[in-house]
C-alpha cells in the first residue's frame, strides 16, 4: 500500500505492505533506529514516537495508519546543526541516562507531554511516561531531567 | 597516590557516550544492518522435561525464505555452553530437555518472520519426563537425575570456629526460615548478537553482551577454530545486571555457526519471552537461620542452611554458591559460624549472575535475623547492629582482616543522624495508615576474589593532539563505567574529560579482562586506567621538562597545559608537548594490567582472604501501608554506603537508586509464576516490573573511607544498593504490620491477606 507522511519534518512517499507494524517500516525501512523494540506488545514504551502530538507505542500501530499524519521520532528532535533538544540536555545534565535502551522512547513520551503542557507538575510527568519501564536508573532522575526541561519553558 | 590532589573527582559528570543515546544514534546489536543479513529464530523445546525423539526439518526448509536449519550435529564443536565447569548445557539440544527454553534447532531466514515461522514448522517429538520442579523434590533418594552427575549442582560449607561451642555460649537463640522467589533482570534491550564474516577466515560478533571474551571462547570451541579467528565487539548493551552472558554466550555461538556456514551476516535478537524463558534468573532460595547471642546483644554464633534453586543447568550456581555462604552471616563480627549451602537443579530456566549475586537473598535472611534478635533482646535494631558491626582489624565471616576502609560503622553513625532528625509519622497513624521504618546492614565484597584470578587490561594512547583513546577489558552495560575510566585518565593526565575517549570493548584490541562483573570495573579496571595513563604520562613528563628547561619533578599537567608548579602562568599546551613527543620518539601508548592481590583460600571451609575489598552499606526505609488495599508507600529511603572515594557522583547515585529499585522490586513487586514448569507470566503485563508510578525516593549518602586497593580510593557500588534496600524494605513492612514475613516478594496481596485473617491492622 502506498502512503506518505510528515516524519521529523519531511516528506516520506513510500509503499508497505498492509500488515508492516509502524516499527517496522521507521526501523526497517527507514533506517531509524533510534526507536527500540523492547517487547512487541506495548508494555515497555521503547518504541514510542509522537503521531499528530500524541506520544504512542509504535509496535501497536499499522504503518498505514501513518499516511497523512506528522510523525516525530527522536532523530526529529535534536537540530541539525547538532544542537540538542533541552529534554535531551536535561537528561544528560540530570544522568537520567544509564543504557540509553529506554531513552528515545521516554523522551519522545516526556516531549508530547511538553509540547502540551509547558511547565508540567510531577504527578502529570508520572502519568505521561508510566507506560515507558526504565530498569536501570530508577527514574527519580528522569522526572528531574523532564521537571527541569519543563522550567526551561519560560514562554510556555 | 592518596595525596594526589583531585580536580575532577567526586564531582558531577555527564555520561561521555550520553549523546549518543539521547539522540538515538547509538547502535546496539539489534539495529545494526549488513548487506544479505539472514535472521536466525530458535525452535524451543516448550515443555520442561522428556526426551527427544523427532526433529524433522522438512517442512521448514520448504518454506522458500529459509536459508538453513541448524541441528545439535551440525554444530562444528562440542555444541556447548557454561561459564563454569561442569560445562554442561548443550548449545542445541539433541537428546534430553531439561527446561521449557531449550533450543532444539535454529532457523535462518531471509526475515524475521520467515525464520519464526520456520521454527514453528519443525515437527518435534519430545516424549515428556515427569518434570522436577522442586529443589526438594530433586535431592529425594532415587530422584531421578537430572544430569548424568546427579541433581546437586554445587555444595560447600563455610567453617569459623566452633559452632556448638558458640550455641552453648548464647543466653538467646533465635531460629527462622526464610524464602525469595526468582527474579527477572528485564534489561530493556532484549539479548541480540549480529555475526558477520570476514572473508579473511575470520568472524566477527558483534553483540548485546557483558562478557566478549566469554563469547569469543565459546563461539571459537563451537565453531572448532582457535579464539584468534573470533573478534567478539561489544555494541552498545541496553543493562544486563548479570544477564547478558550465557545467553549472549549461546547466541552468539549460533549466529556464528549460522554465518559462518551461509558466508552471510546472521542476526539473532530476542523476543522479550525469549529473553525471560531463555535466559537466567536470578536463584530462588530457602534459607534456615539461627543466631546465638547473648543478653547484651553480642552475637556469638550464627547457623545457616542455604537451598538455591539454580534450574537446569549450571551456569554460574557454583560461583553464586560461594557468595551466599561468604556474605550469610552479614557485615558483623561473629566468632562462630557454619553455613552450608547446595545449589540444586530442577527442570526450570536456570539461574546465574543477577546484581547482588546471591548477596540480596541472604541479606534479606540475616536483617530479618538481626530485627528479630532485637526484639526478643528489647533493643533497638541499629544499636544492635552498631554493636555488632565489622570494624578496621576484625575478622569477616571467611577470617579475612581489613585494617583499612571498613566504613560500616560510619554509614550507621549517618543514618542515626537521619533518623534523628526525621521522626516518622506514628502519630499521623489513622484509619487507613500504618507506618514503619525498617533498617539494613550489608556488605558485597568487590573484585573476583578466590572465583578466579581478577586481571583487567587496559591501553592508553596520547595522539599529537593531545587527545586520549582508552581501551578497557571491561563492558559498559549502562552503569557508566566509560564514563569512570576517561575520569581516571584524564585526572593522570591533566586533561579535560571531554579529550578523553573510551572504545568499547573489542576482543582484537585489548587484553581478556575476564568477565564484567562483581561491581569490580571501578576498582580493578580503574587501577589498570591508572596504571596505563601513569606510564605515558612519564613520556609528557620527561617531554615537557625538556622544553621548560626544569626537572620532570617541577612539570605538573592541568586543564589540557603542562605547567611549572613554581610558575603557574609558565605553561605550553598539552597538544604541543605531545607532538614533541613523538617527534622525539617517546612512547605515547602503553598497555598496563591491573591484577588484584591472589586470594588466599580454603575452599572447603571457606577460610581465607577472597575479596581486596568490601562495600558497607546502611539503609533505612519508612513506608506506610493502606490498611485496607495492602498497597505500600516509600515515604523515606536513605542508602548510606562506604564505597571508598567518590569519582562521578551523579554515576554513583543512578547506581545507588537504580539498584535501590531493583532491590524494592525484588522485596515487594516481582515475582516468575508458573504452572507444570511453565513460566506464565513472561511479559510486561504479568511480570511486574517496577513503573514510574512504583520508584521509591532514595537518597544517596556517600561515606568515604580510602580504599587503598581501588584507583583513587574507591569501591565499586554496581551491587550493593540491591541486598540493602530489599532487606529494609521487608524489616519496615515487620514494624508496620507487626508481622515478620518470611518470603519474598511481600506483595500488598500478601499484606492484605496477613492482616485481615489476624485482624491485626485494625484499631
Amino acid at each position: 500500500m502506498h502512503l506518505e507522511f510528515i516524519c521529523n519534518g519531511k516528506k516520506v512517499s513510500v509503499d508497505v505492505p498492509a500488515d508492516m507494524r509502524a516499527l517496522d517500516l521507521i526501523r526497517d525501512v527507514m533506517g531509524l533506529t533510534g526507536t527500540k523494540e523492547g517487547c512487541a506488545r506495548g508494555e515497555c514504551g521503547a518504541c514510542t514516537i509522537i503521531v499528530n502530538g500524541k506520544a504512542v507505542n509504535s509496535c501497536l500501530m499499522y504503518a498505514v495508519k501513518l499516511k497523512g499524519k506528522e510523525v516525530f521520532t527522536i532523530e526529529g528532535l535534536s537540530e541539525e546543526s547538532g544542537k540538542l533538544h533541552p529534554l535531551q540536555e536535561a537528561f544528560l545534565e540530570e544522568g537520567a541516562v544509564q543504557c540509553g535502551f529506554c531513552t528515545p522512547g521516554m523522551i519522545m513520551s516526556a516531549k508530547a507531554l511538553l509540547d502540551r503542557n509547558p511547565r508540567p507538575n510531577e504527578e502529570e510527568i508520572e502519568e505521561a511516561i508510566s507506560g515507558n519501564i526504565c530498569r536501570c536508573t530508577g527514574y527519580a532522575k528522569i522526572v528531574k531531567a523532564v521537571t527541569r526541561a519543563g522550567l526551561g519553558n519560560n514562554h510556555g | 597516590m592518596g595525596n594526589v590532589k583531585l580536580s575532577s573527582m567526586g564531582k558531577r559528570v555527564r555520561k561521555i557516550d550520553g549523546v549518543e543515546l539521547v539522540t538515538g544514534r547509538a547502535k546496539f546489536a539489534g539495529d545494526m544492518k549488513f548487506p544479505g543479513m539472514l535472521y536466525g529464530y530458535a525452535r524451543r523445546a516448550g515443555v520442561p522435561a522428556g526426551i527427544i525423539k523427532k526433529r524433522d526439518v522438512r517442512t521448514a526448509l520448504k518454506i522458500p525464505e529459509v536459508a538453513m536449519v541448524l541441528l545439535a550435529e551440525d554444530i562444528p564443536g562440542p555444541n556447548i555452553i557454561g561459564i563454569l565447569p561442569p560445562f554442561d548445557q548443550p548449545l542445541l539440544a539433541a537428546e534430553e530437555i531439561r527446561y521449557e527454553g531449550e533450543s532444539i534447532a535454529l532457523v535462518v531466514a531471509k526475515t524475521k518472520t520467515a525464520a519464526k515461522e520456520g521454527a514453528l514448522a519443525i515437527e518435534v517429538e519430545i516424549d515428556p519426563l515427569e518434570p522436577i520442579l522442586e529443589p526438594d523434590e530433586a535431592l529425594k533418594k532415587g530422584a531421578r537425575k537430572i544430569h548424568p552427575a546427579g541433581n546437586i549442582t554445587y555444595s560447600k560449607k563455610l567453617i569459623k570456629g566452633d559452632i556448638d561451642k558458640g550455641f552453648k555460649e548464647a543466653e538467646l537463640v533465635v531460629e527462622n526460615t526464610y524464602h525469595t522467589s526468582f527474579q527477572e533482570h528485564a534489561y530493556l534491550e532484549p539479548e541480540a548478537v549480529c555475526a558477520v564474516p570476514c572473508g579473511d577466515g575470520r568472524v566477527t560478533v558483534y553483540a548485546s553482551c557483558q562478557s566478549p571474551f566469554h563469547l569469543r571462547g565459546h563461539i571459537a570451541a563451537n565453531l572448532s577454530v582457535p579464539a584468534s579467528r573470533v573478534r567478539v565487539v561489544q555494541a552498545y548493551t541496553g543493562g544486563s545486571f548479570g544477564g547478558k552472558d550465557d545467553v549472549a554466550a549461546e547466541i552468539g555461538s549460533l549466529a556464528a555457526v549460522a554465518s559462518v556456514k551461509l558466508g552471510l551476516p546472521v542476526m539473532i535478537a530476542h523476543e522479550r519471552e525469549e529473553s525471560i524463558k531463555g535466559s537466567n534468573l536470578r536463584h530462588a532460595s530457602r534459607i534456615h537461620y539461627k543466631t546465638g547471642a547473648r543478653r547484651d546483644g553480642t552475637i556469638v554464633a550464627c547457623k545457616i542452611e542455604i537451598i538455591l534453586d539454580g534450574g537446569a543447568y549450571s551456569s554460574e550456581s557454583p560461583f553464586v554458591t560461594m557468595k551466599s555462604l561468604i556474605h550469610a552471616a552479614g557485615p558483623y563480627r561473629i566468632p562462630n559460624i557454619l553455613v552450608e549451602c547446595t545449589s540444586v537443579y530442577t527442570n526450570k530456566t536456570y539461574c546465574g549472575a543477577f546484581r547482588g549475586f546471591g548477596v540480596p537473598q541472604v541479606t534479606f535472611a540475616s536483617e530479618s535475623q538481626m530485627d528479630e534478635l532485637a526484639s526478643r533482646l528489647k533493643m533497638d535494631p541499629l544499636k544492635l547492629r552498631r554493636k555488632n558491626a565489622l570494624k578496621p582489624g576484625d575478622a569477616t565471616a571467611t577470617g579475612q582482616v581489613f585494617e583499612r576502609s571498613v566504613g560500616l560503622l560510619q554509614t550507621i553513625d549517618k543514618i542515626e543522624e537521619r533518623r534523628k532528625s526525621s521522626d516518622l509519622p506514628r502519630d499521623r497513624e489513622d484509619d487507613r495508615w500504618l507506618y514503619g521504618r525498617g533498617f539494613s546492614c550489608m556488605l558485597q565484597g568487590i573484585s573476583n576474589g578466590a572465583e578466579g584470578i581478577d586481571v583487567v587490561g587496559a591501553s592508553v594512547q596520547v595522539s599529537q593532539d593531545g587527545s586520549v583513546l582508552l581501551g578497557v577489558g571491561l563492558t559498559d552495560m549502562g552503569q557508566g563505567s566509560r564514563t569512570v575510566f576517561a575520569q581516571v585518565a584524564a585526572e593522570v593526565l591533566g586533561v579535560t574529560v571531554d579529550r578523553v575517549t573510551v572504545r568499547q570493548v573489542d576482543t582484537d584490541s585489548v587484553h581478556d579482562s575476564g568477565p564484567t562483573v562483581a561491581s569490580r570495573s571501578t576498582t580493578v579496571g580503574g587501577m589498570a586506567v591508572f596504571k596505563a595513563a601513569a606510564e605515558v604520562k612519564k613520556s609528557l613528563q620527561k617531554m615537557a621538562s625538556l622544553m621548560f628547561k626544569a626537572g620532570e619533578e617541577q612539570v605538573s599537567f592541568k586543564n589540557n597545559f603542562a605547567s611549572l608548579k613554581q610558575d603557574d602562568s609558565a605553561r605550553i599546551p598539552l597538544r604541543e608537548v605531545a607532538a614533541a613527543a613523538y617527534w622525539s620518539g617517546f612512547p605515547l601508548m602503553n598497555l598496563a594490567f591491573s591484577r588484584a592481590p591472589d586470594a588466599d583460600f580454603d575452599h572447603e571451609t571457606h577460610q581465607g582472604d577472597i575479596y581486596i575489598a568490601y562495600n558497607f552499606g546502611t539503609h533505612m526505609m519508612d513506608i506506610r501501608i493502606d490498611r485496607f488495599t495492602g498497597r505500600v508507600q516509600v515515604l523515606q529511603h536513605i542508602a548510606s554506603h562506604d564505597l571508598g572515594r567518590v569519582i562521578n557522583l551523579t554515576g554513583v547515585e543512578g547506581q545507588v537508586e537504580g539498584g535501590s529499585l531493583i532491590g524494592f522490586g525484588f522485596a515487594h513487586m516481582e515475582k516468575i509464576e508458573s504452572e507444570g514448569g511453565s513460566i506464565t507470566n513472561a511479559n510486561f503485563a504479568d511480570y511486574a516490573v517496577p513503573t514510574v508510578k512504583d520508584r521509591i525516593p532514595t537518597e544517596t549518602i556517600c561515606v568515604e573511607d580510602y580504599n587503598p586497593t581501588g584507583a583513587f580510593g574507591a569501591k565499586g557500588i554496581g551491587e550493593p544498593p540491591v541486598a540493602g534496600a530489599a532487606s529494609a524494605f521487608a524489616n519496615a513492612v515487620a514494624a508496620a504490620t507487626g508481622v515478620r514475613f518470611t518470603k519474598l516478594p511481600i506483595t500488598k496481596e500478601d499484606i492484605l491477606k496477613a492482616g485481615g485473617k489476624h485482624g491485626r491492622y485494625s484499631h
